[in-house]
């Protein structure tokens, strides 16, 4: 692993940047297996560790941090699931798809058969309970996030943002122009497992003409 | 042991001590929005300091006592009744079977709470019994209390300290709050002379203002972020700013990652504040180091641990 520089970003907060989103998961996971923090969340190209500031000067904190960080073992790869994960494009359930096609240059069918195309690998979990973040999605469809957030997204819409497709497992504000809408139900609290994907699984995603009633 | 929701007021739900080590799978902390508030109340009916109780916002409920049981009340300030004669808050009350509580209108602050002594048994899920309503669990079924529910409460021993907080630990609640900030000088922050604009302005607590954040009015930042930030992690009392220039100020409920350029860190000293602002307040961030922020959390530990010996659990 290439070297970190973690930073003391707040009084009981340190961030430090990698490479990638499979880094930074694979750090954070180390990291949370130590028991040493509060919570350590890893993001598409940082983490950011939580401590106990009581129990620990922040200088401490940070050569804790930088001792455990010289110890990170190398990634493992592993063989992938396949979730296949229905959607309907476009119309109330992707109000933004035909903005996209327009700012995209291309017909909402040359947009849903790039979106299914591969099988893309969920790269993190994060936002809310469900929200997964899917790597793989191709180049010429990386648009950027609404400057204006929405306040009410229906469970189940799927964005696409910054090169990345997310689930929105919940209703709830969100910021990510929508594509679409799973009826597939991403989060369960009440199952022994409660999220449907987890980071090293890979998607696919199948139009749908209706949602089955 | 149980308690009747005659009313459930505007919004009631179980809260009781922060979810944490499950940010990484989206799970936010959730727990009372002022947990010091809530402690205080627990303190009066001898249960662990944050032990599930009712937070209340904005309207509070009717409850009937179907068993008798001690309970407190503290947080913002509401008229109360037992059946019709005023009650205080911050004392250790007696309610017989039958008797009827009533929690009018927060006059200032967002958030009252009320324990029970044994503390209500809630939904655990994640380490915690707080109810996170979005995805609809813990507390009482995962949502906000209904007409007709029933409490169930722990055993408890008897309460053998009756009593009141003493004088000097009563925080009033007012409209114009000051919240020590450190400046986010991480990946993905705002240029420093908009963090300055932060600092340097008064800000008013705009209409959407709930357990996930709070919108901040007042002269919109510059981002100059492009809507492409890679997402990072952000915590209650992360304040962010989307392109549109309007701050946010997360709170408990605050999701656990996001896109948006991060502006602040409310210290955690004061993050237990963020749970009684309410729309029309007045906030101004008070510039701390990360050192400077830790000092003073520990001299208000050393205040706290007098009446609340376990405050470090609490803020």
């Amino acid at each position: 692993m290439t070297t970190v520089v973690p930073k003391i970003v707040a009084d009981d907060l340190v961030e430090f940047e990698v490479d990638s989103v499979q880094v930074a998961q694979h750090v954070a996971r180390v990291l949370r297996e130590s028991g040493a923090w509060r919570e350590v969340v890893g993001g598409i190209d940082s983490v950011v560790v939580q401590f106990d500031a009581v129990r620990m000067e922040a200088r401490a904190a940070l050569a804790a941090l930088n001792a455990q960080l010289s110890r990170v073992p190398p990634m493992k790869s592993v063989d992938a699931d396949v979730v296949e994960i229905p959607v309907i494009y476009g119309g109330e359930d992707g109000p933004d798809l035909d903005g996209i096609c327009e700012l995209l240059e291309m017909t909402s069918d040359d947009f849903v058969a790039l979106h299914c195309r591969d099988a893309c690998p969920v790269e993190m979990l994060g936002f809310t309970p469900g929200f997964a973040y899917i790597g793989g999605l191709d180049d010429r469809l990386d648009v950027p996030r609404r400057p204006h957030p929405r306040q009410h997204v229906p469970a189940g819409s799927i964005g696409i943002a910054g090169g990345r497709t997310g689930i929105y497992a919940l209703p709830g504000p969100g910021g990510w122009p929508l594509i679409g809408r799973t009826p597939e139900p991403l989060f369960d609290a009440a199952a022994d497992e409660p999220f449907r994907l987890h980071p090293g699984v890979r998607v696919r995603f199948r139009p749908m003409r209706e949602r089955a009633r | 042991m149980s308690v009747r929701v005659i009313r459930p007021g505007l919004q009631t739900t179980v809260q009781a001590a922060p979810r944490t080590g499950y940010r990484h799978l989206g799970v936010p902390s959730s727990g009372a929005a002022d947990p010091l508030s809530l402690a205080l109340a627990n303190r009066l009916v001898g249960n662990d300091l944050l032990a599930p109780g009712l937070e209340v916002s904005l309207t509070g409920p009717h409850l009937r006592f179907e068993q008798p049981a001690w309970f407190a009340i503290a947080g913002a300030m509401a008229e109360v009744f037992l059946n019709d004669r005023p009650t205080d808050y911050h004392r250790t009350t007696g309610a017989r079977k039958g008797d009827v509580l009533r929690v009018g209108s927060l006059t200032s602050g967002s958030r009252a709470y009320i324990a029970f002594a044994g503390g209500i048994i809630g939904q655990q899920l994640f380490g915690s019994a707080s109810t996170y309503l979005p995805a609809r669990f813990g507390g009482f079924e995962g949502r906000a209390l209904r007409s007709e529910d029933v409490l169930e409460l722990g055993k408890s021993d008897a309460v053998d300290e009756q009593g009141s907080t003493p004088d000097r630990f009563l925080t009033p609640m007012g409209q114009r709050w000051a919240l020590r900030t450190c400046r986010w000088s991480g990946a993905g922050s705002l240029p420093s002379s908009q963090q300055e604009r932060l600092f340097g302005n008064r800000w008013t607590v705009g209409r959407r203002a709930d357990r996930m954040g709070l919108e901040l009015e007042g002269t919109a930042l510059e981002t100059q972020t492009n809507g492409r930030l890679p997402s990072a992690a952000v915590f209650p009392g992360t304040i962010q700013c989307p392109e549109h220039g309007t701050p946010f100020l997360l709170s408990v409920d605050a999701q656990t990652t996001g896109g948006y350029a991060r502006v602040a860190q409310v210290a955690r000293v004061d993050r237990h504040l963020l749970g009684q602002l309410r729309p029309g307040d007045q906030v101004s961030f008070l510039p701390r180091t990360p050192d400077e922020a830790t000092v003073e959390l520990r001299a208000k530990h050393d205040v706290w641990r007098e009446w609340l010996p376990d405050i470090e659990q609490v803020i």
